[in-house]
Parts: C-alpha cells; structure tokens; sequence
C-alpha cells in the first residue's frame, strides 16, 4: 500500500514537473466606447505587461525600443506645444483635439481616456519640464516616473492605429481583436486577425512622416518618411522601414535606430583619399588634399527617423 | 577633419561639414517647435546617393610629418555625438 501510494506521488510530481499547474489564460478585455478617468487605470488596461506573459521576447525587445520612452523622450517638445504652442501661439483652449496632434502618436490610446485624465496628463509633461528647468531633482523624478508609464504599448499597433494606412479599406479596427502580421490561425486568451499593413512602410509613416491632423494642421517632427518615397523608393529603393529596422536579427521589436551605433554603420559610408603634397612655386609649402565621400546606404535621409 | 601634429597633438587645420534639416515656418523663419513647421530646408543626407566633400589646406614651411584624421559624427543632440566611422592617415614631408 505504502509502495503504491509513493509510486503514485512520483507519478504526480513527474507530471506536475512536466506540465505546471497553470490557471487558463484570463482572456483579454479591452474598453469599446468607456472612456477611463483614473490614471492607474488607465495605465493597467493597456500596458504592454498584458501580453508580456505569452510574449515575453517581444516585450523584452520592446521594453529596450523608443515606443516604451514615446512621452518620456518627448517632454520638452509635448510640454512646449501644450504651454506655449496650443494657449500663446495659436490661442485656442486646450482639449483633446489639440492634445492629439502629439498624443496620437506619442500615446495613441488617449483615445480612450476622458478629457479630464488626458488634461492630467499633459499637466505632467508641463510640471516635468518647468522641473527639469529649475533643477528641481525631485520634483523632476516624480513626474517623469509617472509619464515613463505611458508609452506607445503593444495595443497602440496591434489594433488602435493597425488599419490607418487604408482606414478607407479596412475601416475601424475591432476594439477586442489584436491584430498581426501572421496570416495563420493561432490559439490566444484574445481574437486574432491578419492586417497586411503591419508590414508595410506607410503603416509606420503614418506617426514618422508629416502628421496631419483631423482639422488639417501639419505636424512635422523630425521624423520625415518623405525622404523614404521621394527619395529611397524614387531612386529605385525596395526595402521597407520593417526590412532595416525589424526583421534582422537583434531588432525586432526594439526597432534600433540612430541611438544604435549597428544601425548607423549601417547606413553611413565613408570614404577618405588623403594625399600629401607640396604646394606653391619655389617655396614648397607641405600641403594636404583630403577627398571624403560620405554614402548614405539609409532608407531615409539622414538625419531622419 | 583634423591635422595635427602627431608629436605635440598641436592642431593645424581643422574643417567640419554638417548635415541637417533647418525647420522655416510659413513666413520662412527658423523655427523648432513642430508645430510651427511647415516647411522645410533640407541640409541632410539625401537616401542612396553619395556626397563628395574636399579639405584642400597648406601647413606650416617647416612641418616635417602630420597625422589627419576623418570621423563622422552622428549627433543625437548637440553636445551628444557619436563617432560612426573613422580614417587616420600619417603623411611625411622629408627635408628638401
């Protein structure tokens, strides 16, 4: 009996070793038409830490990408435009509409927030700033840990702005669904559906290339894809921005750019002649000619984003 | 671009060559807030094409060796540049 009890717990603990005692997936929700008010709650509903645990690489790569520092990066430029641009400059009131023209890109899922928590928010990036200008260290730190909170999350491009390349075609994206590059079936605690767009250059240049906004106003940051079409692609180039900045090895979703030292080489060729000669008549003054030749392998103008 | 003298570090030529964009509002003034730009001057470096760039300078009568050195920088903001690609060359011009 003894004997067959054992046996019977090293049966259990082999298949407890083998399959972990998992809970089922909880299936993934995400708001339709409510729009959140409150700041946690606001970061948890679409924090890319919801997919980390099926996802883990791809959260790894993001994790280390700009996208996780879209508002921390940008303070100074947002704070600018939400102090200066927006009530002094073109003196109009501060609501959503104008948020967007940064939010859209910067934090894509303002969407769903209420115009009283994205006030809230541009608040922050104001208080960072004026922070940050004063030296003050502590107030700084405060501010910038609650913004490095918000970021453009794996939701932002897996459904809020996947079908913006051709809304037209594909019309508004299913607020349940997280869309992929993978035409296969997979099994997930969320719907799945294939977008093409995700692997196309205008899905990115919809945030890096001039920005239009709902009321016409350009955006233009230093981010310009129309060296890519009228430049790269009209000079015979054929990659996309996923081509250089994500398929290879290393990228993924970390999508390096300037601020990694690979991608630079990468792009920018020099070429040095230097020669020594003596110059002048008679009086033979040493002299150099250094011919350089500077090649822009880039996709983009360079500098460019 | 950098000559110097090799023995001393002393600089006797050096030359620069920047790329850039300068962002112009609708009145054609310089402006850096994206908002405000609405046109642009493209300085950068154009996709897919090359640029050539020539450094043609004299030295001191009695330099007898010189060391020059081509980096290319790329600067994420003013004060923070990265070297990307380097050329050093030692030349020497014997007594006549």
């Amino acid at each position: 009996m003894r004997k067959t009890l054992a046996r019977g717990a090293v049966v259990v603990c082999f298949f407890w070793l083998i399959f972990p005692l998992r809970a089922p997936a909880k299936k993934l929700i995400f708001p339709e038409d409510k729009l959140i008010d409150n700041f946690d709650e606001f970061v948890q509903t679409f924090s890319s830490r919801r997919c980390q645990a099926c996802h883990p690489r791809v959260y790894h790569q993001w994790e280390q990408s700009y996208h996780a520092r879209s508002l921390v990066d940008s303070i100074k430029r947002m704070a600018s435009f939400f102090a200066v641009g927006i009530p002094k400059e073109w003196q109009k009131p501060l609501n959503k509409k104008e948020m967007l023209k940064c939010f859209d890109c910067h934090l894509p899922q303002i969407r769903y927030a209420t115009d009283r928590l994205a006030l809230e928010i541009v608040g922050m990036l104001i208080e960072a700033q004026k922070a940050r200008e004063s030296g003050d260290k502590v107030r700084f730190r405060k501010a910038y840990s609650r913004l490095s909170r918000l970021n453009i999350t794996c939701y932002a491009c897996h459904n809020i702005v996947v079908y913006r390349a051709s809304p037209g075609l594909f019309g508004k994206p299913d607020p349940q669904t997280i869309y992929t590059s993978n035409p296969k079936k997979v099994k997930a605690p969320h719907a799945t559906a294939f977008a093409p767009t995700l692997k196309t250059a205008a899905f990115c240049a919809w945030c890096h290339g001039i920005y239009v906004a709902s009321d016409g106003e350009k955006t233009m940051c230093n981010t310009l894809s129309q060296s890519y079409y009228h430049g790269y692609i009209a000079l015979g180039g054929r990659k996309t921005c996923q081509e250089c900045h994500m398929y290879p090895p290393g990228r993924g979703h970390r999508f390096p750019g300037a601020h990694d030292l690979d991608m630079l080489r990468e792009g920018l060729g020099l070429d040095a002649e230097i020669r020594g000669f003596r110059y002048g008549v008679e009086e033979w003054v040493p002299a150099v000619d250094v011919e350089v030749t500077l090649i822009n392998r880039a996709g983009h103008r360079i500098p460019d984003g | 671009m950098t000559a110097k003298d090799p023995s001393t570090g002393k600089v006797w030529y050096r030359g620069k060559r920047e790329y850039f964009e300068v962002g112009l509002d609708i009145q054609g003034r310089m402006r850096y807030g994206a908002w405000q730009i609405k046109e642009i001057l493209d300085l950068s470096l154009p996709p897919r094409l090359s640029r050539p760039e020539r450094f043609l300078f004299t030295l001191p009568p009695d330099t007898r060796e010189v060391e020059v050195g081509v980096t290319l920088y790329y600067c994420l903001k003013d004060h923070q540049c990265i070297p990307v690609r380097q050329t050093v060359k030692r030349l020497r011009y014997p007594r006549l």
